[in-house]
Formats: C-alpha cells, sequence, structure tokens
C-alpha cells in the first residue's frame, strides 16, 4: 500500500502528518511563541500583574485612542464602500477591453506597497503639490494644511484599501448570472428597485466580505497614520509602535496589541461563524 | 442606476490611478523637495539612486532576504499543502485555519512579539531574523494560491500515469510537478512580493546590520521626504506593471509563433 | 477455455454501506465485455478494482492465471481510457503516447516513431506534434486510445469514454473501437450506463445492479431471455405483466386481468403457482382491430401515439397493466388515441422471468 499519492483512502494515516509537520513545527516556534511572548509581557512588565490592561481599558488616553481608531476604521470602510462598489460594478458591466483596464489598474494599486502609496499621497498633498496648486488656481489663497491631518490619513488609507473592497465585490459580481437579472426584469423589477430588491442582496456576500477584510486591517494600520496622520489623533498601532520605539515599555505596548488583537478575532470569529473564514482571502 | 454607477465608476478610477501616476514625473523633478508641477527634469535622482550605497545596500538586503523567505516558505508549504487538500484527517479543518492565522494578527502585533523574542534569540538585526519572521508572514498567502491550484488538478492524471507503468516517485516527477508548476511559481512570487514589501515588522527588527528597502524608506519618509524616495517607487511601480503585464505578452506571442513540427519525415 | 481475466467474490464496503456483493466473472482472452448498469450499480467500482485504484474488501482478481490483487496500479500493465482521456497537458500527443514506454525504459528516439505509428494507428497520423489543447474531443479520444495501448498491456479497460462525445461522434468512435480492438486482440473491458452502447459493442454484456451482477451473456442472449425483471425492464423496452404459472408443464400462467397466457420459454424452471413477471417486447405485439386467430389476444384502450414517421410507439392499458406496442408508421393509421383496439402476439413472444 505504501504512501502512494494516488490512493484516496480514508483511514487516518502518518503521512499526512509527516508531510504537515515542518511546517507545523516551524509555525509552533516562530509564530506562536512570539504571541506568546507579547501575552506573558503584558501580564509580566514591569511587574507581574494586570496593571496594563487596567491603564489600557480604563485610562483617558488609550480610550480615546480605541475610539478613535474605530471610528476611523468605520468611516474607512464606509468610504471604500462608497468607491468600490461602483468602481466593480463598472468593471463587472463594462466591455471586456475596458474592464481588463480597470482591473489592471486596480491591480496595479493592490499589488503596489502601502509604503509607496502613501509617499505617493504625500506628494499629492504637499504644501507644494498638485492639490494645494489647483485649489490655488480656482483661487484659495488661503490654503489650509492637508498633510498630517485627519483628513490626510484617511483619504490615503480609503485609496490603499479600496481594492481590497473592489475585488471583494468584483468576485462576487462576476458571478451573478445575468439571466437572473433578466428574469427579475422580465418580472418587473426596473432601474432602483431592481438594484435593491435583486442585485444588492446578490452582491452582498461581497460586501460583507470586503467590510470585514478592510475594517480589519485598517483597525491595525501603522505605516500610512503614523506617516500622514496628525500625531495628535493616533491610532492604536502607532501608539503601540510609539510605546516600544520610545518608551521601550514592553508591558503597555503588549496589553495593547493583546487588546487589538483580541478585537480582530472577535470580528473575524463572528464572520467565521456566519460565512467561513477561507472566503475572506479567496 | 446604470449610468449613475458608471459615473461614479469613472470618478473612482481617476481616484485610484491619480496616486499611482504621480510619482513617475516627481522622480524626473530637479527640485531638492517635493514641489509639483516639478521646476525641471533631469535623471540627477536616479543617478543619487544607484550610486548611493545607503540606498542600495537596504535594496540588496530586500532582495536578499525576500528570496531566502520565499525558499523557506515554499520548502514549508508545499508538503502541508498536499498534506491538507490531498488527504482525510482528524483535526484537518482545524489545520487549514491554522495556516491562515498570520494574516488575522496585525503586523503590528507580531512585531512586537518578534522585537522582544527574537530579541531574546539574539537575531534582531539580522538578516536571518527577518527571514525566520518574513516566512510566517507568507506562509498563509503561498498556501491560498498553491492550494487553489492543486485542488483544480486533475486527479485522473496521476492515476493515467501509474496506469501506464509510472511509480508513485515517478508521477510526481514527471506528471504532478510540471503541471502544477505554474501554480508554484505564482506562490513564490506571491511569497517573495509580500516579504520584499513588508514594513511593519521590518520596522522594528531589521536595524541598521539587515535593513530592508522599505524600512529605509520608512525613516527616509518620515525624516525628510527624499525626492530618492519617488524613483524608489517609481521603479517598483514599473516593476508591479511588468509583472502583471507580461503573462499577457508572453502568452499573445506565444500563440502567435508558428507551431514547431515535430513529426518525423513522411507524416502527412 | 480458460479465462483471461478472472474475478473471484469480489466484496467491497464503506463502512456500512455495501459497494459490492460476490461479484464473480470470468473474462476469455480477447474478449470484448462491457459493464453495463445505471449510476451507483458497481461497475465503476469494480472497474477501479482491476485497475488498482481501489481495494477490494474481499476477493481477488487474476490475470492470466496470476492474482494481481496485491499488485500496485503501475505494476499490473494495464491500459486504462478515463472519461475524461485525461491526456497529460505539457506534453505533445506522440509524448503522450511515448509515456508507458519511456517508462519500460524505451529510447526516446524509438519510442517516438513507435507512438508515431499507434497514432496512425487509430487515425491519427500526423497529430504527433499537436497539445492535446489543440485536439477536438474525439481526437484526443484517440490519442487516449493510443497511449494505453502501445504498450501491448494485458488488458484495456474503459470508463465510460463516450460519454462526453455527440451523438454522430460517438456512433463514429465505437466502431473505431471495436475495430482496434478486434485488430489488436486485446481483452477488454468497457463500462458504460448506455445499453444500445453495450449491445452494439459488446461479445458479452454484464449487467449490474446495487453491486450485484444481475445476468452476465451474449447482447442478443440478454435481449431475448433476461435472468431477472431488472435486466428485462433495463434492456430495450418491454412490457412486463405479473402473473402466476398455471400448469408449469404445459406453459401456461394466468393473469387476473388479462387471462391465460402460453409462454415459450423461462429464465428458470417455474414450478406451479410461483409468482412471475411475463415479458413481451413492444415489437413483438400486433396491433389490429379484431382479434387474430392462433395468437392471444387482448384488448386495449389507446392512450397516446406517439409517430416517428418509420415506427409509432403506441401507448395503451389493458385492463389497469400499462402496455407499450411498437408497430411500423404504416400500421398504426387503423386507430386512434382514446379508441379501443386489440393487440395479439404468439406464445414464442412471452418470456417469464423468475425473480
Amino acid at each position: 500500500m505504501g504512501s502512494s499519492l494516488s490512493r484516496l483512502t480514508e483511514k487516518t494515516n502518518v503521512w499526512p502528518w509527516l508531510l504537515l509537520a515542518p511546517l507545523g513545527i516551524y509555525m509552533l516556534i516562530f509564530f506562536v511563541v512570539p504571541l506568546i511572548d507579547v501575552a506573558i509581557m503584558s501580564v509580566t512588565d514591569p511587574r507581574v500583574s494586570l496593571v496594563n490592561y487596567q491603564r489600557v481599558l480604563t485610562g483617558a488616553l488609550y480610550q480615546r485612542v480605541f475610539l478613535n481608531t474605530f471610528m476611523t476604521a468605520a468611516f474607512v470602510t464606509v468610504c471604500c464602500l462608497a468607491v468600490g462598489y461602483p468602481l466593480a460594478y463598472l468593471m463587472a458591466h463594462s466591455k471586456p477591453r475596458t474592464a481588463m483596464f480597470i482591473l489592471l489598474l486596480v491591480t496595479m494599486s493592490f499589488w503596489t506597497s502601502f509604503l509607496v502609496r502613501t509617499y505617493s499621497w504625500m506628494v499629492l498633498l504637499g504644501n507644494n503639490g498638485p492639490l494645494i496648486a489647483l485649489l490655488q488656481m480656482i483661487g484659495i489663497n488661503d490654503t489650509p494644511q492637508l498633510l498630517f491631518t485627519r483628513f490626510s490619513s484617511t483619504l490615503a488609507m480609503v485609496h490603499i484599501l479600496a481594492p481590497y473592497m473592489i475585488m471583494s465585490i468584483f468576485s462576487v459580481m462576476k458571478k451573478i448570472d445575468p439571466a437572473l437579472i433578466r428574469s427579475a426584469e422580465s418580472l418587473g423589477a426596473r432601474g432602483w428597485s431592481l438594484f435593491r430588491h435583486v442585485y444588492l442582496p446578490l452582491t452582498a456576500p461581497g460586501i460583507a466580505n470586503g467590510c470585514v477584510l478592510v475594517f480589519v486591517i485598517c483597525l491595525g494600520f501603522y505605516v500610512t497614520p503614523v506617516l500622514l496622520g496628525s500625531p495628535r489623533e493616533q491610532m492604536i498601532a502607532g501608539l503601540i509602535g510609539h510605546q516600544i520605539d520610545e518608551f521601550l515599555a514592553f508591558g503597555m505596548g503588549s496589553a495593547m496589541a493583546m487588546v487589538l488583537l483580541f478585537i480582530t478575532f472577535v470580528i473575524l470569529t463572528i464572520y467565521h461563524r456566519r460565512f467561513g473564514l477561507d472566503k475572506l482571502w479567496g | 442606476m446604470n449610468t449613475f454607477m458608471r459615473f461614479a465608476g469613472i470618478l473612482v478610477t481617476i481616484f485610484i490611478a491619480a496616486p499611482l501616476v504621480i510619482v513617475v514625473p516627481m522622480s524626473f523633478s530637479s527640485a531638492s523637495s517635493l514641489q509639483f508641477p516639478p521646476p525641471g527634469y533631469w535623471l540627477g535622482y536616479y543617478r543619487a539612486y544607484f550610486t548611493d550605497l545607503d540606498w542600495l545596500i537596504p535594496t540588496w538586503n530586500s532582495i536578499l532576504i525576500a528570496s531566502a523567505t520565499t525558499v523557506l516558505t515554499m520548502l514549508l508549504v508545499v508538503p502541508a499543502t498536499f498534506a491538507l487538500v490531498r488527504h482525510k484527517f482528524r483535526g484537518k479543518s482545524v489545520a487549514d485555519l491554522m495556516m491562515l492565522m498570520p494574516l488575522a494578527v496585525p503586523h503590528i502585533v507580531m512585531a512586537v512579539g518578534y522585537y522582544s523574542y527574537l530579541g531574546d534569540l539574539g537575531l534582531v538585526h539580522s538578516h536571518f531574523g527577518v527571514i525566520l519572521a518574513h516566512t510566517c508572514l507568507s506562509v498563509p498567502i503561498a498556501f491560498l494560491v498553491l492550494s487553489a491550484n492543486l485542488k483544480g488538478f486533475d486527479r485522473n492524471l496521476e492515476r493515467a500515469a501509474l496506469s501506464l507503468g509510472a511509480s508513485p516517485t515517478k508521477t510526481f516527477i514527471h506528471v504532478t510537478l510540471p503541471i502544477l508548476r505554474p501554480g508554484l511559481i505564482i506562490s513564490a512570487l506571491f511569497a517573495f512580493v509580500q516579504s520584499f514589501d513588508e514594513t511593519v515588522v521590518a520596522i522594528f527588527i531589521s536595524g541598521r546590520d539587515a535593513e530592508t528597502l522599505p524600512r529605509k524608506m520608512f525613516d527616509s519618509i518620515r525624516q525628510e521626504a527624499d525626492p530618492v524616495i519617488a524613483v524608489i517607487s517609481t521603479l517598483l511601480f514599473f516593476l508591479v506593471l511588468v509583472g502583471i503585464a507580461a503573462p499577457y505578452f508572453i502568452s499573445a506571442l506565444r500563440s502567435r509563433a508558428p507551431k514547431p513540427s515535430r513529426s518525423p519525415a513522411g507524416a502527412h | 477455455m480458460t479465462s483471461y481475466l478472472e474475478l473471484s467474490s469480489i466484496n467491497k464496503s464503506y463502512g456500512n454501506f455495501t459497494a459490492l456483493d460476490n461479484v464473480s466473472l470470468s473474462v476469455e482472452k480477447g474478449e470484448f465485455v462491457t459493464f453495463l448498469g445505471p449510476s451507483g450499480s458497481g461497475k465503476t467500482t469494480t472497474l477501479m478494482i482491476v485497475a488498482g485504484f481501489e481495494k477490494a474488501s474481499g476477493g481477488s482478481v487474476q490475470v492470466g492465471g496470476r492474482s494481481i490483487s496485491e499488485l500496485a496500479p503501475h505494476e499490473r500493465n494495464i491500459g486504462i481510457v478515463f472519461q475524461n482521456y485525461a491526456l497529460f497537458p505539457h506534453k505533445t500527443a506522440a509524448e503522450n503516447v511515448y509515456f508507458p514506454l519511456q517508462m519500460r525504459g524505451v529510447s526516446r528516439g524509438r519510442g517516438l516513431r513507435q507512438a508515431e505509428e499507434m497514432l496512425s494507428l487509430v487515425g491519427l497520423k500526423g497529430f504527433g506534434h499537436r497539445h492535446p489543447k489543440e485536439l477536438s474531443g474525439g481526437q484526443q479520444q484517440r490519442v487516449a486510445l493510443a497511449r494505453a495501448l502501445v504498450f501491448e498491456p494485458s488488458l484495456l479497460l474503459l470508463d465510460e469514454p463516450l460519454g462526453a462525445l455527440d451523438k454522430n461522434l460517438r456512433e463514429q468512435m465505437q466502431i473505431e473501437i471495436k475495430r482496434i480492438q478486434r485488430s489488436l486482440g486485446v481483452t477488454t473491458v468497457f463500462v458504460t450506463h448506455d445499453q444500445s452502447e453495450a449491445m452494439s459493442m459488446s461479445d458479452r454484456i454484464v449487467v449490474f445492479e446495487k453491486g450485484r451482477i444481475e445476468q452476465c451473456a451474449a447482447p442478443l442472449d440478454i435481449y431475448h431471455c433476461p435472468q431477472t425483471s431488472f435486466v428485462a425492464a433495463f434492456i430495450g423496452e418491454s412490457n412486463l405483466i405479473p402473473a402466476t404459472v398455471a400448469n408449469a408443464a404445459a406453459r401456461t400462467a394466468e393473469n387476473p386481468v388479462l387471462g391465460s397466457f402460453e409462454y415459450a420459454s423461462a429464465d428458470n424452471r417455474p414450478t406451479d403457482g410461483q409468482a412471475v413477471t411475463l415479458l413481451i417486447r413492444p415489437e413483438h405485439i400486433k396491433l389490429s382491430r379484431n382479434p387474430v386467430e392462433n395468437r392471444k389476444n387482448v384488448r386495449m384502450i389507446v392512450d397516446t401515439i406517439v409517430n416517428y414517421g418509420d415506427n409509432a410507439l403506441v401507448i395503451g392499458r389493458a385492463g389497469d397493466i400499462p402496455m407499450r406496442v411498437r408497430v411500423l408508421g404504416a400500421d398504426v393509421v387503423i386507430i386512434k388515441e382514446g379508441e379501443e383496439c386489440c393487440i395479439s402476439w404468439a406464445p414464442d413472444s412471452v418470456f417469464v422471468i423468475t425473480k
């Protein structure tokens, strides 16, 4: 019998475990243990106690940062949806050439690193940049500071995360059978009601998928808020980095990290119960 | 509804495209700081990038680390994918989920963990440390791509090979691997890009000795927004463009090339 | 006559579910045998056990007198044509056909030449350099056949290979496969659910149902003398009439509605009083306005007439028993739907099934 690749046996045999072992052991040592390290640090630094969690969960500063992060993530998610849905729709309903062109653009954006795209926004929104120049051209001389504000940070995050939303929704839209729409039309549905009662529900899984993905990534976003955001309105990731970098306050940083992790896990678990996690990154 | 959607779609397209495109002219700008429109154009900053060791070393570090990460990731992921796609066993659904875990953890959390953990092991600020960390982060994406490929693999091809006299090993070498090759390449590519672009963890653990390109860029942007970054951005942007457009060109060229006739003489 | 392929008491269970129950079969060298049955009847499972891709829970498989049950699939020297052809997409047609020779150590030059010869045999001369995706379904079929035969296997197994082809191509390929099989003399097992395919191609048909062999006989034997009512119903069209044997010696049976029947033959020896099924093929029934002499006559109410031009199918009821009658197109004009008519048959056309 041996370990023939083509045999479809249902018996439990040793072979799959042997194949999984290298990766399993590796992940245990280099993924699970560091996380456990974070958990331990959160309750042992500076001393064995729950004081870090106490400060993180009840301190005014921290509560404000958490709230800010949540609100921003929610706002970014809504904007991504507003921006992403029409584009996905355009991609799904244009001529193949056009659709491919837009898909190319979205894919390009998707594959360009967060860092490069963040930098692009710095260029765009800079005091000597094109947006300011545009405003000056239409006569606004007292131009506001665009960079290092909540506005710049949020705008850049929407731009960076939109492709995730677009791809999620588009992949669902692509699979919608046009015959369904046509039969709905033949039964009398038109325009807005067709959209609301037929098309929108059909795309709902894609919307849910995209929203969860964008929200979760936004919660833990480090690069863009730190580079483009206002120092007075930090998000969690930036604050954690600050604690570690500037103060070497591992305990506090770890506690915040654990809270962030917990919230992320809760959201993903809810999604998994309803939809199945493997679909999220499908 | 239709026209509204289309109009909004076009606006969004511009929104998506503009920031990508803006870095290109900026990289040729002769100004010493970010200025738009650029006062003049020159290749000075390109020259600066390609001659400045402060930039070339991190670039090389990133290439090195990403390559090693890719190799390690594939070595671990390929057998695991076979196990998960082709075998049934107790705990399989849990194992399936575990493969995706690193995607669920925010990088900042991993960064804190690695900073402390690799620090204890003495591996912070070393290539090896970054490779170890990046491998964990690349595993899920490599797995997702490869398992999708493997799930679509026609098992009858392997059965046919066996029936024709190929031992299981020979079947794997002559049939399974060659057919799986495109999937393996794409999986490796995803792993490579994931490591090359990875910023957050690299910021914390790559340090001066193993400084990666993203870390250098991050520090640079934070400090003085060096125009050289526009150069790097443009170069990276074009690499992505080539990477995405290449498959289309290759298949277009293949379909136009004349088919080589390998049948022996007189086979018509 | 020594058998070449011998299946002895093959059993296969998955947990509580019995897929195969005591399957035994002898196939002679050079014979073309068809496994016929509905989906889930066990025909493909049996084939896979012969091929070595499934392991039987009990029983053994012998080829040429030697047991192959313990051999791995790659050691069995059996050629298989799969339902989806399973041609290697990364190799050309010639390389595909060369593959089994390659595995047996034949040099590339000699092997490719042999492959080209084999391709000519299946009617694909000059196609060797093409990749599978450049070939039509029928052409891929032929390459798969060539590949399975080039190494002179002891057996050829075909798993519903013609399912994906359209009707004309299918009939063409049926003739092709038969021709090639005859010229090479290779012992062949063909799996299908299409009974007309089985009828036209086989030396013998093995009818499977629910994991057991219902009957194994030549096509015409199966058609005229089915051993069970399942076989009778599965092959060809049939009228099945429940009855009781009145007098086995005189070969008469009784049906409460239709009266007394004479019959000519039975699958086993029926005993008096035994409950049996009477089989009458629709084309053996004559349609008329009035009773015919020397035949069993019964009145039938015509429900539907389907006229195919050259022949017609008349569906109706004799008492409460549904009947189907096949007549020539010209003969059907004598009756109309809704009318009553007379149907008749000779005792020769009545076959008694005891199972």
